[in-house]
């Protein structure tokens, strides 16, 4: 029972984090009809810059998440302005082979200024843990969960009371109705694009503490951000949090009970079964296509 | 004694909680047009969905030619004889003018062996249509009354004997849609049946052999276009009273 | 609405009836220009050195990638992400035939193509009812989805530890051809392909595929049996694809889940068959032959660099000629002007 108890409790704690990694990917998925394939880069790279800030001045994850956050919403609004928004009329492939493309050059970049090695962000609290009878939640996990649900939450609020975030909203809807009104559209989704990595950038920061990473590790995270976006419905931002946790729990209790990579095979699975019975995910809503674009 | 070109019985269509289409139930004679007029979300082409495959029915029976295809996918009901225009022009952006009638010579139930012959037959409805010379440009390049002609030609590629028109004048200046017009009467004397929805009613009034009035996916009412423009309901949902008073002056244009 | 002026262009040059099909190079200059060129490949490999035998033997399996992929994302419009599924599963039929039931390969080639068939309709059927970019994330979620299970069977496939063909010795069930036949197998291979695409551009089957991609509730209208095209197109690129799994597994000798289901596969296809021109005959062709030799004297002469350097290459591509090298070339021809600006213009906010 206690085994049952503790991976639930990792797979929620791990699934909040996953919310956040995945938050920003599905964000820019439905709102800007674009796959970033290169969206576990941003995560990776927000790790480096809270380790290296850790590294060299000492500065811990929960604080450098902030540098991490702020560096990449540079990249990201870059990234768009300067690679993206070349291709962004184009169908909806083209971007994924840019991605594509972009991640090849981020992660062999990283490669080769950090090295392949696997890193982990050291502080002296994150391994001890609170003990709830026989199971442990260490504060690392527990922090980083609360963190990544919180900022999930004032993504949240961001789009729905802020007039950038119904601007967002709006041109996600109908790209051309919305310059027609006066949106910046090409700033707007410079814009979300920045906000999707910032958060990955963050979530880096956190994943850095709570575990390791390598360059390697990115095309993971692109995957389970995939996964997570369809589950919770693209766009949605309170079905990446449900995707997320589902994700976490699945993988979790997956690992407990099933051999590893049988695990992914179910995760595929259920992928490919809400893709075909209810492709708006299992929290979006079936018959309003909120896309009006050609 | 023949049957109907098209026979609809109690056909309805709903979306979540909206009833777009309610209980429509009308047949129309082979070889004559029947116009269809009703103000926006009647269910026009809601209806013309619900026969060509597009959509499927919550309800009711759909006949062509006595033969039920009720729920079928379009291929097939376009294989049985039935082809539309879509009230927004959905031309293979692509394909050369040609080309885009070519597909219908090569799918329709004649369908061409080659696409040699599908192109000859293709060059044949294009001078038809009134497109002739226009085979090798692109779609985006024509007028809007070019792209409409261009939507009839694909249509007509497929030798269809019901014809299914969803707002083709919309949009056109006054001397496109005389010509329009014979287009449309010439095709009838050939024998087919033509349902059109519009929304001119200079149109339906000159070429209509019934009128069949849509309000809120309902049938309001149905005879000929003489009457059902002077019935009070029709005024009422849709024509207005100035166009009332301008047609009691005399003056049928709308 | 596209407001763009490049929108509305037809994809296929100016030019009398089916000479349209191969461009500017009409007619019988292109079946001569085609004639001279399989003659130099099948002359070449006596001129080269083992691996430049390898590299070509892969430079054609690439071709008959990008031309099975370029049979259902290029005609019919819809990208597939998982074609590598079929990849996987041709070269592990026929790795198990060959070492489990002792076949020979030439038994276990046409069992790879069945199953590739097989498995194209099984999942075509439910997945090809999905549009855009939800059809794509299906079929790369299959294609994950398979390899973890393929991964798992070990008692049948050897699982994470391989599959070894028996290719040397006496237990050998056929004997290897060594670099020049397997130079040879991947051109027919690739030459069939192509000759796929070249029947599929020109018949009335290729042109309710391009229907379908550029409308699909036009071309329901206009009496094409949609269903039966997209799972048509896809078969036919299960059959090719699973034919080069087959032959790269015999080509290894040992094979695992990972390599064979590999998703670097499926990109590069994509990337070969779109930077080409996805949607016409050539373009696959010089993709996968372009992108193959590129990617070869990159990992030759930048060794540290060279997946850095392809990456860069790949998203210059896609920016510059994001409707491939074949139309850029057809329309710069037609126009009498080309301009990569226009491109970066036409798909730009």
């Amino acid at each position: 029972m206690t085994e049952f108890l503790q991976s639930t409790i990792y797979g929620l704690l791990q699934g909040g984090l996953l919310a956040l990694v995945a938050v920003g990917f599905s964000l820019v998925w439905g709102v800007m009809n674009v796959v970033n394939l290169a969206h576990g880069t941003f995560v990776v790279l927000g790790a480096y810059v809270a380790w290296q800030l850790n590294k060299s001045a000492g500065v811990d994850p929960f604080l450098g998440m902030f540098a991490a956050a702020a560096c990449l919403f540079v990249a990201g609004y870059a990234v768009h302005m300067l690679l993206i928004n070349q291709v962004i009329k184009a169908p909806i492939w083209m971007t994924l082979l840019l991605t594509f493309g972009l991640e090849l050059v981020l992660i062999n970049a990283m490669v080769l200024v950090f090295s392949g090695d696997f890193r982990s962000i050291n502080t002296g609290w994150a391994g001890d843990a609170i003990a709830l009878g026989d199971v442990r939640i260490p504060y690392g996990r527990l922090a980083g969960f609360l963190v990544a649900v919180g900022l999930t939450l004032a993504l949240v609020l961001f789009m729905s009371r802020t007039r950038l975030g119904l601007a967002i909203k709006a041109t996600g809807m109908d790209r051309d109705a919305a310059r027609l009104m006066g949106i910046p559209a090409r700033r707007v989704y410079a814009t979300t694009f920045a906000i999707a990595a910032a958060m990955a950038g963050a979530a880096g920061a956190i994943v850095g503490t709570v575990g390791t990473f390598s360059p390697a590790s990115a095309p993971a995270f692109t995957l389970q951000s995939f996964v997570i976006a369809v589950l919770g419905g693209l766009g949605n931002m309170w079905g990446a949090l449900a995707g997320g946790l589902v994700l976490g729990l699945v993988q979790s209790w997956g690992g407990q009970y099933l051999s590893g990579t049988l695990v992914n095979a179910l995760a595929f699975g259920v992928l490919v079964a809400v893709l075909i019975v209810r492709p708006a995910g299992l929290i979006g809503k079936p018959y309003y296509e909120a896309r009006v674009e050609t | 004694m023949s049957a109907p070109a098209l026979e609809i019985r109690g056909l309805s269509r709903r979306f979540g909680g909206l009833e777009a289409l309610s209980e429509v139930s009308l047949s129309v004679e082979p070889g004559t047009v029947l116009g269809i007029i009703g103000p926006n979300g009647a269910g026009k082409s809601t209806l013309i969905n619900l026969v060509t495959g597009h959509l499927k029915p919550s309800s009711g029976s759909v006949c062509v030619d006595g033969r039920d295809v009720t729920g079928q996918r379009p291929w097939v009901i376009a294989r049985a004889g039935v082809a539309r225009t879509f009230q927004i022009v959905k031309p293979f952006r692509e394909l050369t003018v040609r080309d885009n009638v070519a597909i219908g010579a090569m799918y329709g139930p004649d369908g061409a062996g080659s696409v040699k012959d599908a192109r000859r037959r293709a060059d044949e409805v294009l001078e038809r249509v009134g497109l002739e010379g226009r085979g090798e440009v692109p779609p985006g390049e024509l007028s809007v009354a070019d792209a409409r002609r261009l939507e009839l030609a694909k249509a007509l590629a497929l030798g269809p004997r019901l014809l299914l028109l969803d707002e083709v004048m919309a949009g056109l200046r006054g001397s496109e849609i005389e010509p329009a017009l014979d287009l449309i009467r010439s095709l009838r004397d050939e024998g087919m049946t033509i349902v059109a929805v519009e929304h001119i009613v200079k149109v339906i009034l000159s070429v209509s052999d019934e009128v069949l009035v849509l309000h809120e996916g309902r049938e309001l009412t149905r005879g000929k276009p003489a009457d059902v423009v002077k019935d009070e309901r029709v005024i009422e949902a849709y024509l207005g009273q100035r166009y009332a008073k301008r047609m009691a002056e005399g003056n049928g244009d709308a | 609405m596209a407001t763009d002026p490049q929108a509305g262009k037809p994809a296929s040059a100016e030019g009398p009836g089916e000479a349209r099909r191969l461009g500017f190079l009409s007619g019988r200059a292109g079946w001569a220009a085609t004639a001279v060129a399989l003659l130099f490949f099948i002359a070449l490999p006596a001129q080269l050195y083992g691996s430049q035998q390898r590299t070509l033997a892969a430079a054609f399996m690439f071709v008959a990638l990008a031309q099975g992929w370029n049979l259902i994302g290029g005609f019919a419009g819809y990208p597939s992400f998982g074609n590598v599924v079929f990849f996987g599963l041709g070269g592990y039929t026929t790795a198990i035939l060959m070492a489990k039931a002792g076949a020979s390969f030439y038994v276990a080639l046409p069992a790879a193509a069945l199953v590739g068939l097989g498995f194209a309709l099984l999942m075509g059927v439910p997945v090809l009812r999905l549009r855009g970019h939800y059809f794509a994330i299906a079929t790369l979620g299959v294609a994950e989805g398979v390899r973890e299970v393929v991964l798992n069977l070990d008692g049948l496939t050897g699982g994470g530890s391989g599959l070894t063909v028996p290719a040397v010795g006496i237990e050998a069930t056929t004997s290897y051809p060594g670099n020049a036949g397997f130079y040879y197998m991947f051109l027919a291979l690739a030459v069939l392909a192509t000759a796929v695409v070249l029947w599929v551009s020109r018949s009335r089957f290729g042109y309710g595929l391009r229907a379908i991609a550029q409308d699909e509730d036009a071309a329901a209208a206009m009496g094409i049996d949609t269903t039966r095209a997209k799972i048509g197109a896809f078969a036919l690129a299960g059959v090719i694809t699973s034919l080069a799994g087959a032959m790269y597994a015999f080509q290894q000798v040992t094979i695992y889940p990972a390599r064979l289901f590999d998703v670097q596969f499926t990109l590069l296809m994509v990337v070969m068959a779109v930077i080409g021109g996805s949607g016409t005959v050539v373009g696959p062709v010089l993709g996968a032959l372009g992108l193959t030799f590129l990617s070869e004297y990159l990992r030759n002469n930048l060794t540290d660099y060279h997946t850095l350097v392809f990456g860069l290459i790949i998203v210059v591509a896609v920016i510059l000629l994001p409707q491939g090298l074949v139309r850029f070339v057809r329309e710069g021809w037609r126009t009498r002007r080309f301009s990569l600006l226009d491109n970066v213009r036409a798909y730009r906010l």
